[in-house]
Protein backbone atom coordinates (compact mmCIF):
# COMPACT_ATOMS: atom_id res chain seq x y z
CA UNK A 1 0.00 0.00 0.00
CA UNK A 2 1.21 3.51 -0.86
CA UNK A 3 1.98 5.68 2.20
CA UNK A 4 0.23 9.05 2.50
CA UNK A 5 3.62 10.81 2.68
CA UNK A 6 4.52 9.21 -0.65
CA UNK A 7 1.28 10.52 -2.19
CA UNK A 8 2.17 13.98 -0.84
CA UNK A 9 5.54 13.72 -2.58
CA UNK A 10 3.95 12.61 -5.86
CA UNK A 11 1.64 15.64 -5.79
CA UNK A 12 4.49 18.03 -4.96
CA UNK A 13 6.72 16.48 -7.63
CA UNK A 14 3.95 16.73 -10.24
CA UNK A 15 3.66 20.40 -9.33
CA UNK A 16 7.43 20.78 -9.74
CA UNK A 17 7.32 19.08 -13.19
CA UNK A 18 4.35 21.09 -14.40
CA UNK A 19 5.38 24.55 -13.13
CA UNK A 20 9.08 24.59 -14.02
CA UNK A 21 9.06 22.57 -17.23
CA UNK A 22 5.67 23.37 -18.73
CA UNK A 23 3.74 26.33 -17.30
CA UNK A 24 6.51 28.92 -16.97
CA UNK A 25 8.43 27.84 -20.12
CA UNK A 26 5.14 28.19 -22.04
CA UNK A 27 4.74 31.70 -20.67
CA UNK A 28 8.30 32.52 -21.77
CA UNK A 29 7.66 31.04 -25.24
CA UNK A 30 4.47 33.11 -25.56
CA UNK A 31 6.43 36.25 -24.67
CA UNK A 32 9.04 35.38 -27.31
CA UNK A 33 6.28 34.93 -29.92
CA UNK A 34 4.60 38.16 -28.87
CA UNK A 35 7.84 40.15 -29.20
CA UNK A 36 8.75 38.60 -32.58
CA UNK A 37 5.25 39.26 -33.97
CA UNK A 38 4.55 42.68 -32.46
CA UNK A 39 8.06 44.13 -32.76
CA UNK A 40 9.58 42.62 -35.92
CA UNK A 41 13.28 43.12 -36.77
CA UNK A 42 12.42 45.33 -39.79
CA UNK A 43 10.78 47.94 -37.56
CA UNK A 44 12.76 47.42 -34.34
CA UNK A 45 16.29 46.65 -35.59
CA UNK A 46 18.03 47.66 -32.35
CA UNK A 47 16.29 44.84 -30.48
CA UNK A 48 17.87 42.20 -32.71
CA UNK A 49 21.66 42.33 -32.88
CA UNK A 50 21.52 38.94 -34.62
CA UNK A 51 19.42 37.60 -37.49
CA UNK A 52 15.77 36.65 -36.96
CA UNK A 53 16.63 33.02 -37.81
CA UNK A 54 18.98 32.92 -34.81
CA UNK A 55 16.16 33.88 -32.42
CA UNK A 56 13.76 31.38 -33.99
CA UNK A 57 16.43 28.68 -33.65
CA UNK A 58 17.00 29.66 -30.00
CA UNK A 59 13.26 29.60 -29.34
CA UNK A 60 12.95 26.13 -30.88
CA UNK A 61 15.94 24.90 -28.83
CA UNK A 62 14.41 26.19 -25.60
CA UNK A 63 11.06 24.60 -26.45
CA UNK A 64 12.61 21.19 -27.22
CA UNK A 65 14.80 21.26 -24.09
CA UNK A 66 11.90 22.11 -21.76
CA UNK A 67 9.61 19.53 -23.37
CA UNK A 68 12.29 16.82 -23.03
CA UNK A 69 12.82 17.74 -19.38
CA UNK A 70 9.05 17.74 -18.89
CA UNK A 71 8.99 14.15 -20.17
CA UNK A 72 12.02 13.25 -18.04
CA UNK A 73 10.06 14.35 -14.98
CA UNK A 74 7.45 11.67 -15.59
CA UNK A 75 10.18 9.08 -16.19
CA UNK A 76 11.72 9.98 -12.80
CA UNK A 77 8.30 9.91 -11.14
CA UNK A 78 7.59 6.49 -12.64
CA UNK A 79 11.00 5.22 -11.51
CA UNK A 80 10.47 6.57 -7.98
CA UNK A 81 6.98 5.02 -7.82
CA UNK A 82 7.75 1.58 -9.25
CA UNK A 83 11.44 0.91 -9.91
CA UNK A 84 13.60 2.36 -7.12
CA UNK A 85 14.12 0.26 -4.03
CA UNK A 86 13.93 3.04 -1.45
CA UNK A 87 14.99 0.78 1.39
CA UNK A 88 18.38 0.25 -0.28
CA UNK A 89 18.69 3.67 -1.94
CA UNK A 90 18.30 5.77 1.21
CA UNK A 91 19.39 4.93 4.76
CA UNK A 92 16.03 5.86 6.23
CA UNK A 93 14.02 3.89 3.66
CA UNK A 94 11.95 6.90 2.60
CA UNK A 95 11.93 8.53 -0.86
CA UNK A 96 15.23 10.38 -1.08
CA UNK A 97 15.37 14.18 -1.63
CA UNK A 98 18.03 13.34 -4.22
CA UNK A 99 15.28 12.85 -6.87
CA UNK A 100 13.54 16.25 -6.70
CA UNK A 101 16.91 17.97 -6.18
CA UNK A 102 18.53 16.33 -9.21
CA UNK A 103 15.47 16.96 -11.36
CA UNK A 104 15.19 20.55 -10.09
CA UNK A 105 18.78 21.26 -11.16
CA UNK A 106 18.11 19.76 -14.61
CA UNK A 107 14.92 21.85 -14.88
CA UNK A 108 16.85 25.06 -14.27
CA UNK A 109 19.40 24.35 -17.02
CA UNK A 110 17.35 25.75 -19.96
CA UNK A 111 16.40 28.77 -17.85
CA UNK A 112 20.07 29.38 -17.03
CA UNK A 113 20.96 28.98 -20.72
CA UNK A 114 18.31 31.60 -21.48
CA UNK A 115 19.89 34.00 -18.97
CA UNK A 116 23.36 33.47 -20.49
CA UNK A 117 21.94 34.06 -23.99
CA UNK A 118 20.32 37.27 -22.76
CA UNK A 119 23.64 38.51 -21.37
CA UNK A 120 25.35 37.73 -24.68
CA UNK A 121 22.55 39.49 -26.55
CA UNK A 122 22.93 42.60 -24.38
CA UNK A 123 26.68 42.55 -24.85
CA UNK A 124 26.20 42.49 -28.63
CA UNK A 125 23.73 45.36 -28.34
CA UNK A 126 26.33 47.40 -26.47
CA UNK A 127 29.03 46.55 -29.00
CA UNK A 128 26.81 47.53 -31.93
CA UNK A 129 25.66 50.73 -30.29
CA UNK A 130 27.53 53.49 -32.13
CA UNK A 131 25.37 56.33 -30.85
CA UNK A 132 27.27 59.20 -29.25
CA UNK A 133 24.28 60.16 -27.08
CA UNK A 134 24.05 58.60 -23.63
CA UNK A 135 20.97 58.80 -21.48
CA UNK A 136 20.55 58.65 -17.73
CA UNK A 137 17.76 58.99 -15.26
CA UNK A 138 17.89 61.91 -12.82
CA UNK A 139 16.00 59.91 -10.20
CA UNK A 140 18.04 58.43 -7.37
CA UNK A 141 18.26 54.64 -7.46
CA UNK A 142 18.54 53.87 -3.76
CA UNK A 143 17.86 50.43 -2.32
CA UNK A 144 14.63 51.50 -0.62
CA UNK A 145 13.46 53.37 -3.71
CA UNK A 146 13.43 49.99 -5.42
CA UNK A 147 12.41 47.52 -2.76
CA UNK A 148 10.18 47.90 0.28
CA UNK A 149 12.15 48.13 3.56
CA UNK A 150 9.67 45.63 5.01
CA UNK A 151 10.66 42.91 2.51
CA UNK A 152 14.36 43.75 2.87
CA UNK A 153 14.39 43.63 6.66
CA UNK A 154 12.17 40.51 6.62
CA UNK A 155 14.91 38.82 4.56
CA UNK A 156 17.59 39.96 7.04
CA UNK A 157 15.44 38.79 9.99
CA UNK A 158 14.95 35.39 8.31
CA UNK A 159 18.72 34.94 7.85
CA UNK A 160 19.42 35.81 11.51
CA UNK A 161 16.41 33.80 12.68
CA UNK A 162 17.46 30.77 10.65
CA UNK A 163 21.00 30.77 12.09
CA UNK A 164 19.79 31.37 15.66
CA UNK A 165 17.12 28.63 15.46
CA UNK A 166 19.67 26.21 13.97
CA UNK A 167 22.13 26.88 16.83
CA UNK A 168 19.34 26.77 19.41
CA UNK A 169 17.88 23.39 18.35
CA UNK A 170 21.39 21.92 18.23
CA UNK A 171 22.21 23.40 21.68
CA UNK A 172 24.82 25.87 20.41
CA UNK A 173 27.56 23.54 19.12
CA UNK A 174 31.11 24.91 19.34
CA UNK A 175 33.68 24.91 16.55
CA UNK A 176 33.38 24.92 12.78
CA UNK A 177 32.99 21.22 12.05
CA UNK A 178 29.29 20.86 12.85
CA UNK A 179 26.39 20.80 10.36
CA UNK A 180 25.04 23.90 12.08
CA UNK A 181 28.14 25.98 11.44
CA UNK A 182 28.36 24.67 7.88
CA UNK A 183 24.74 25.67 7.27
CA UNK A 184 25.36 29.10 8.78
CA UNK A 185 28.39 29.54 6.54
CA UNK A 186 26.55 28.41 3.38
CA UNK A 187 23.57 30.64 4.23
CA UNK A 188 25.83 33.65 4.80
CA UNK A 189 27.86 33.07 1.64
CA UNK A 190 24.75 32.55 -0.52
CA UNK A 191 23.19 35.70 0.86
CA UNK A 192 26.40 37.62 0.21
CA UNK A 193 26.18 36.40 -3.40
CA UNK A 194 22.55 37.58 -3.59
CA UNK A 195 23.61 40.93 -2.08
CA UNK A 196 26.36 41.20 -4.69
CA UNK A 197 23.82 40.56 -7.46
CA UNK A 198 21.53 43.18 -5.93
CA UNK A 199 24.35 45.72 -5.73
CA UNK A 200 25.23 45.05 -9.37
CA UNK A 201 21.61 45.62 -10.38
CA UNK A 202 21.49 48.89 -8.45
CA UNK A 203 24.92 50.33 -9.05
CA UNK A 204 26.32 48.31 -11.94
CA UNK A 205 26.56 49.45 -15.51
CA UNK A 206 23.55 49.66 -17.78
CA UNK A 207 23.44 46.36 -19.64
CA UNK A 208 20.83 47.32 -22.23
CA UNK A 209 22.03 50.53 -23.93
CA UNK A 210 18.61 51.36 -25.40
CA UNK A 211 16.30 50.52 -22.50
CA UNK A 212 14.16 53.35 -21.12
CA UNK A 213 14.76 54.45 -17.55
CA UNK A 214 11.27 53.48 -16.45
CA UNK A 215 11.67 49.93 -17.77
CA UNK A 216 15.10 49.63 -16.22
CA UNK A 217 13.83 50.78 -12.81
CA UNK A 218 10.88 48.40 -13.03
CA UNK A 219 13.16 45.46 -13.84
CA UNK A 220 15.63 46.36 -11.08
CA UNK A 221 12.82 46.68 -8.56
CA UNK A 222 11.27 43.37 -9.59
CA UNK A 223 14.61 41.55 -9.52
CA UNK A 224 15.54 42.97 -6.13
CA UNK A 225 12.23 41.80 -4.71
CA UNK A 226 12.85 38.36 -6.17
CA UNK A 227 16.32 38.28 -4.59
CA UNK A 228 14.79 39.14 -1.20
CA UNK A 229 12.14 36.42 -1.60
CA UNK A 230 14.83 33.92 -2.65
CA UNK A 231 16.80 34.80 0.48
CA UNK A 232 13.68 34.28 2.63
CA UNK A 233 12.97 30.93 0.91
CA UNK A 234 16.58 29.85 1.48
CA UNK A 235 16.41 30.75 5.17
CA UNK A 236 13.14 28.81 5.54
CA UNK A 237 14.72 25.82 3.77
CA UNK A 238 17.70 25.89 6.13
CA UNK A 239 15.40 26.09 9.16
CA UNK A 240 13.48 23.03 7.99
CA UNK A 241 16.80 21.22 7.52
CA UNK A 242 17.88 22.17 11.04
CA UNK A 243 14.56 21.21 12.59
CA UNK A 244 14.47 17.89 10.72
CA UNK A 245 17.68 16.91 12.57
CA UNK A 246 15.85 17.13 15.88
CA UNK A 247 12.30 16.18 14.96
CA UNK A 248 12.28 13.08 12.76
CA UNK A 249 11.03 14.46 9.46
CA UNK A 250 12.97 12.19 7.09
CA UNK A 251 9.67 11.01 5.55
CA UNK A 252 9.05 14.63 4.42
CA UNK A 253 12.53 15.44 3.05
CA UNK A 254 11.72 14.70 -0.60
CA UNK A 255 8.38 16.54 -0.43
CA UNK A 256 9.99 19.58 1.18
CA UNK A 257 12.74 19.63 -1.45
CA UNK A 258 10.13 19.53 -4.20
CA UNK A 259 8.11 22.32 -2.57
CA UNK A 260 11.33 24.32 -2.17
CA UNK A 261 12.01 24.11 -5.92
CA UNK A 262 8.41 25.14 -6.67
CA UNK A 263 8.80 28.11 -4.32
CA UNK A 264 12.11 29.18 -5.88
CA UNK A 265 10.81 29.02 -9.46
CA UNK A 266 7.64 30.85 -8.47
CA UNK A 267 9.34 33.71 -6.65
CA UNK A 268 12.19 34.10 -9.12
CA UNK A 269 10.55 33.48 -12.48
CA UNK A 270 6.82 33.56 -11.82
CA UNK A 271 6.84 36.83 -9.91
CA UNK A 272 9.04 38.51 -12.52
CA UNK A 273 6.77 37.35 -15.36
CA UNK A 274 3.77 38.68 -13.44
CA UNK A 275 5.32 42.01 -12.44
CA UNK A 276 6.88 42.75 -15.81
CA UNK A 277 4.11 42.53 -18.39
CA UNK A 278 5.68 42.64 -21.83
CA UNK A 279 2.85 44.81 -23.17
CA UNK A 280 3.86 47.62 -20.79
CA UNK A 281 7.50 47.73 -21.92
CA UNK A 282 8.70 50.58 -24.07
CA UNK A 283 9.80 49.07 -27.40
CA UNK A 284 9.91 52.39 -29.25
CA UNK A 285 13.52 52.79 -28.06
CA UNK A 286 14.52 49.90 -30.33
CA UNK A 287 13.45 51.71 -33.49
CA UNK A 288 16.22 53.26 -35.56
CA UNK A 289 14.38 56.57 -35.48
CA UNK A 290 14.63 56.57 -31.69
CA UNK A 291 18.35 57.37 -31.89
CA UNK B 1 13.29 62.52 -15.88
CA UNK B 2 16.03 61.67 -18.37
CA UNK B 3 19.07 63.61 -19.48
CA UNK B 4 21.14 62.95 -22.58
CA UNK B 5 24.83 63.67 -23.01
CA UNK B 6 26.44 63.71 -26.42
CA UNK B 7 30.10 62.69 -26.28
CA UNK B 8 30.72 64.18 -29.75
CA UNK B 9 29.25 67.55 -28.85
CA UNK B 10 31.79 70.42 -28.78
CA UNK B 11 30.69 71.44 -25.25
CA UNK B 12 32.53 69.66 -22.43
CA UNK B 13 30.58 66.84 -20.79
CA UNK B 14 30.36 68.56 -17.40
CA UNK B 15 28.92 71.69 -19.05
CA UNK B 16 26.26 69.62 -20.82
CA UNK B 17 25.40 68.01 -17.50
CA UNK B 18 25.16 71.38 -15.71
CA UNK B 19 23.02 72.89 -18.47
CA UNK B 20 20.60 69.98 -18.52
CA UNK B 21 20.18 69.88 -14.76
CA UNK B 22 19.56 73.65 -14.71
CA UNK B 23 17.10 73.26 -17.60
CA UNK B 24 15.26 70.51 -15.72
CA UNK B 25 15.05 72.78 -12.65
CA UNK B 26 13.75 75.69 -14.71
CA UNK B 27 11.14 73.53 -16.44
CA UNK B 28 10.01 72.19 -13.08
CA UNK B 29 11.01 68.60 -13.87
CA UNK B 30 13.26 68.74 -10.82
CA UNK B 31 11.56 70.20 -7.75
CA UNK B 32 13.27 71.78 -4.70
CA UNK B 33 14.30 69.13 -2.19
CA UNK B 34 14.09 66.31 -4.74
CA UNK B 35 16.92 63.80 -4.39
CA UNK B 36 19.44 63.56 -7.21
CA UNK B 37 21.35 60.44 -8.22
CA UNK B 38 24.71 59.85 -6.61
CA UNK B 39 27.85 60.80 -8.53
CA UNK B 40 28.65 57.13 -9.02
CA UNK B 41 25.16 56.28 -10.33
CA UNK B 42 25.15 59.10 -12.86
CA UNK B 43 28.74 58.41 -13.94
CA UNK B 44 27.97 54.69 -14.43
CA UNK B 45 24.75 55.34 -16.34
CA UNK B 46 26.37 57.92 -18.62
CA UNK B 47 29.59 55.87 -18.91
CA UNK B 48 31.54 58.89 -17.73
CA UNK B 49 34.39 59.40 -15.31
CA UNK B 50 33.25 59.99 -11.70
CA UNK B 51 35.40 63.12 -11.65
CA UNK B 52 33.43 64.69 -14.53
CA UNK B 53 30.12 64.26 -12.72
CA UNK B 54 31.72 65.39 -9.45
CA UNK B 55 32.93 68.56 -11.18
CA UNK B 56 29.45 69.27 -12.55
CA UNK B 57 27.91 68.71 -9.10
CA UNK B 58 30.55 70.92 -7.47
CA UNK B 59 29.77 73.78 -9.85
CA UNK B 60 26.03 73.31 -9.42
CA UNK B 61 26.52 73.39 -5.66
CA UNK B 62 28.58 76.58 -5.99
CA UNK B 63 25.67 78.12 -7.92
CA UNK B 64 23.25 76.91 -5.21
CA UNK B 65 21.28 74.81 -7.67
CA UNK B 66 21.91 71.63 -5.68
CA UNK B 67 23.02 70.94 -2.13
CA UNK B 68 24.81 68.02 -0.54
CA UNK B 69 23.48 66.82 2.79
CA UNK B 70 26.30 64.57 3.99
CA UNK B 71 25.61 60.86 3.78
CA UNK B 72 21.97 61.48 2.80
CA UNK B 73 23.11 62.50 -0.67
CA UNK B 74 22.52 65.37 -3.06
CA UNK B 75 19.24 67.28 -3.35
CA UNK B 76 17.82 70.10 -5.44
CA UNK B 77 18.40 73.42 -3.61
CA UNK B 78 15.26 75.14 -2.20
CA UNK B 79 16.07 78.24 -4.34
CA UNK B 80 17.30 76.23 -7.30
CA UNK B 81 14.87 77.75 -9.79
CA UNK B 82 15.99 81.31 -9.10
CA UNK B 83 19.65 80.32 -8.91
CA UNK B 84 19.70 78.30 -12.10
CA UNK B 85 18.80 81.36 -14.15
CA UNK B 86 22.04 83.02 -13.02
CA UNK B 87 24.69 81.99 -15.50
CA UNK B 88 28.03 82.59 -13.80
CA UNK B 89 29.94 81.81 -16.97
CA UNK B 90 28.07 84.50 -18.88
CA UNK B 91 28.57 86.93 -15.96
CA UNK B 92 32.35 86.27 -15.88
CA UNK B 93 32.60 86.66 -19.68
CA UNK B 94 30.65 89.92 -19.48
CA UNK B 95 32.78 91.33 -16.66
CA UNK B 96 36.02 90.34 -18.39
CA UNK B 97 34.88 91.88 -21.68
CA UNK B 98 34.17 95.18 -19.91
CA UNK B 99 37.54 95.15 -18.14
CA UNK B 100 39.47 94.24 -21.29
CA UNK B 101 37.70 96.99 -23.21
CA UNK B 102 38.81 99.47 -20.50
CA UNK B 103 42.43 98.25 -20.73
CA UNK B 104 42.41 98.57 -24.53
CA UNK B 105 41.07 102.10 -24.26
CA UNK B 106 43.95 102.91 -21.90
CA UNK B 107 46.38 101.56 -24.56
CA UNK B 108 47.28 98.25 -22.96
CA UNK B 109 48.19 95.65 -25.62
CA UNK B 110 46.50 92.22 -25.79
CA UNK B 111 49.72 90.37 -24.92
CA UNK B 112 50.19 92.62 -21.85
CA UNK B 113 46.63 91.87 -20.79
CA UNK B 114 47.21 88.13 -21.35
CA UNK B 115 50.46 88.19 -19.31
CA UNK B 116 48.90 90.17 -16.50
CA UNK B 117 45.87 87.87 -16.46
CA UNK B 118 47.93 84.72 -16.28
CA UNK B 119 50.17 86.27 -13.58
CA UNK B 120 47.14 87.10 -11.45
CA UNK B 121 45.63 83.65 -11.98
CA UNK B 122 48.88 81.82 -11.17
CA UNK B 123 49.46 84.06 -8.12
CA UNK B 124 45.95 83.17 -6.87
CA UNK B 125 46.55 79.48 -7.57
CA UNK B 126 49.85 79.55 -5.64
CA UNK B 127 48.20 81.36 -2.71
CA UNK B 128 45.37 78.83 -2.76
CA UNK B 129 47.86 75.95 -2.71
CA UNK B 130 49.55 77.35 0.41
Amino acid sequence: MVASTDILFYIAFLGQIFLTSYYFPNKILNRMDFVLKSYPPEQYPLLYPRSEAYYKFGRAGFRIATRLIFGLGFVILFAVMFLVDHANFADDGFISEFWPALYGIIQFLPLMALEVTEFKQLKLMRQQNSVSKRKADLRRRGLFDMVSPLIFFAAIACIVGSIVIDYYVHEFPQGFGSDTSERALVLTMTNLLLAGLGAFLLYGKKLNPHQSSDDRNLIISSNLRSLCYCSIALSIFFVTQAVSDVIDMAFLDATLMSIYFILVVYISLGENLKRLPIEDMDFEVYKKAAL
Amino acid sequence: MEIAIDINHPDPLFTQLIDQIKEAVQKGDLKPGEPLPSIRQLATDLEMNNKTVAKAYRLLERDSVIQTRGYRGTFVHPNAKANSTVDLNAWVTNKLSETIAEFREAGVTDSEIRNAFSNVISERTTQGAR
